[in-house]
């Protein structure tokens, strides 16, 4: 496991008049090398646990495993330093944080306070740019110049130069056009396929990640609501609307046709490419004389 | 989320004082101001004392809240303290060491210094703590208006008041974002030596005040495209209403004067 949370509750300002529980009792598991999705309706506590998991937050309760890092509530925690290299936090909007005036200036400031030579530095920026599919030419220019779907790659980039292991992103799609999104998310799937790394996704579109996500995890009101594939979630949508989310396209169009055409126990194809590939496999189905009554088939 | 910013934040329980007029609580804290300046003897105090912890403790509001509200300035009142004791050279001789002396009157303007301040501050918390940003704008939005005669625009002040109250919280919980991804990337400003701390402090200020401004562009780009004008004759949703309640919260006040100034 990467990432292991016991009976964690998060409270913000303790011990005061604003006392606010924005985590109960999580218990959760996030395997090495999956790509997990978090969703959860406004306020559920997303945006909290993923600050657990770098320690940017210390749980108010229970124990956090990250790696090889054990963090307990009321103990003094190890040093985080080390911990932060290796976990990368992507904020929402994260191009908000940059500040350099060059693009390879802000990927090389989290490398060097990580303690890396500024050659090595160098070396990673270019190599996190590639990975984001930027780009070289973009390394001279100033980040407040730089369109917005690119600013937010190359920010994520500044991240993914620490060279981390996990890699947790808060909504990172938030605001983009379609084709960036779509982009944006293969990126990250190939990172996690083709490097290894463990990626974390806190979405509002779950739509846009349920064909990559290996597992999903369902927050309401500060508490776990779903903790599986999205196998399992396709076979029961209505944990979505009980969590206040709406059921994806991907996932409506899938249970449709599974039922028409008992398909139930499959694997669900949740890309429209896929599953238009499955309807021209399935024996009879140009035959049943009423293709309009399947409506909304992408 | 940031506890010990206590400035402008208003806490809810309900009672009398919550539900007064903010012109009368306004005008009830200048009053004040002019009660502390007025008490300089030890029964002034007291009755200042009493009097100023009956009027908190009705707003069920606990008092340390009041009294966080004054720590920030502990060191101020200690070196106001020191000043005072050191430099006012009347009354009896306390404490001498060769041309060095500490005097009865110097203790005793020391004392009443630090309290005045002490009250002063934690008293006018009680505005804050009451009153909404918002109605306490249009408290002094009214209480402003007959400067208006003058040529002067309450309007003006009032707004600008308010826009900057309003995002106060706002620049600070992104401040406090952008300290956290800073820190996620490896520049964590508790856990640095302060020397690397003044180059990091860099990497918040650049964020945070471009996205003050950019903020600001964005006020003024959705007040201009929904015809706001200043100086416009604009109604209300909440209309101020001066209650037999405010008459009494003001009239405790003047009392107060007069009791402390016949002592």
């Amino acid at each position: 496991m990467a990432i292991q949370l016991e009976q964690v509750s998060y409270t913000y300002a303790d011990n005061s008049l604003w006392k606010q529980t924005a985590l109960h009792e999580i218990t959760l598991g996030i395997p090495k090398g999956s790509l997990t999705g978090i969703a959860g309706a406004t306020g559920s506590g997303k945006s909290t646990l993923l600050q657990l998991f770098n320690g940017i937050l210390k749980p108010t309760q229970g124990t956090v495993q990250v790696l090889d890092v054990t963090m307990r509530a009321g103990e003094k925690s190890p040093k985080l330093l080390p911990l932060r290299r290796r976990v990368g936090l992507v904020f929402q909007f994260p191009e908000q944080q940059m500040f350099e005036d060059t693009v390879e200036k802000d990927l090389c400031f989290g490398p060097l306070n990580f303690g890396m030579s500024p050659e090595e530095a160098k070396e990673r920026a270019r190599k996190a740019m590639l990975e984001m599919g930027l780009d070289l030419g973009l390394l001279t220019r100033n980040p407040f110049r730089l369109s917005g779907g690119q600013m937010r790659k190359a920010a994520i980039a500044s991240v993914l130069a620490m060279d981390p292991e996990i890699v947790v992103l808060d909504e990172p799609t938030a605001t983009l056009d379609p084709v960036s999104r779509a982009e944006l998310i293969s990126q990250l799937e190939r990172l996690c396929r083709e490097q290894g790394r463990t990626i974390i996704i806190v979405t509002h579109r779950m739509d846009e990640l349920l064909p990559y996500a290996d597992r999903w995890i369902l927050l309401k009101d500060g508490k776990i609501a779903f903790q599986g594939s999205g196998g399992e979630l396709a076979a029961d949508p209505d944990i979505l609307a009980r969590c206040g989310l709406g059921v994806p396209h991907s996932l409506r169009y899938w249970r449709g046709i599974a039922g028409r055409f008992g398909l139930a126990g499959e694997k669900p194809r949740l890309t429209p490419e896929s599953l238009a590939e499955l309807i021209a496999s399935l024996p009879g189905a140009g035959t049943s004389g009423r293709p309009e009554e399947e409506g909304g088939c992408p | 989320m940031n506890e010990r910013l206590l400035l402008g934040r208003s806490i809810e329980t309900g009672s009398w004082v919550h539900k007064l007029d903010a012109r009368s609580k306004l005008t009830g804290m200048l009053l004040y101001v002019a009660v502390i300046l007025l008490s300089d003897s030890w029964p002034s105090m007291a009755l200042l004392a009493a009097f100023s912890i009956a009027v908190m403790a009705s707003t069920r509001i606990p008092l340390k809240y009041f009294i966080k509200a004054a720590k920030p300035l502990r060191y101020l009142m200690l070196f106001i303290f020191i000043v005072q004791l050191l430099s006012v050279k009347a009354g009896d001789v306390l404490w001498s060491a060769g041309s060095f002396s500490l005097h009865e009157g110097g203790l005793r303007l020391a004392a009443f210094s630090v309290i005045r301040m002490l009250f002063l501050i934690t008293f006018t918390a009680l505005l804050t703590f009451t009153t909404t940003p918002g109605k306490l704008n249009q408290g002094l939005e009214g209480i402003l208006s007959p400067f208006k005669k003058l040529g002067l625009s309450p309007d003006r002040i009032t707004l600008m008041i308010s826009i900057a109250l309003r995002f106060i919280p706002t620049i600070l919980d992104e401040a406090q974002i952008i300290m956290k991804a800073q820190a996620s990337r490896g520049a964590d400003l508790q856990e640095l030596p302060l020397k690397e701390k003044a180059r990091m402090l860099v990497s918040l200020l650049v964020p945070v005040i471009s996205s003050a401004f950019r903020r600001a562009q964005d006020l003024v780009y959705s007040m201009e495209a929904r015809g706001f004008r200043m100086d416009a004759p604009r109604s209300r949703y909440h209309r101020l209403r001066w209650g037999a309640a405010d008459t009494v919260f003001v009239a405790m006040f003047v009392i107060m004067g007069v009791a402390v100034a016949l002592l």
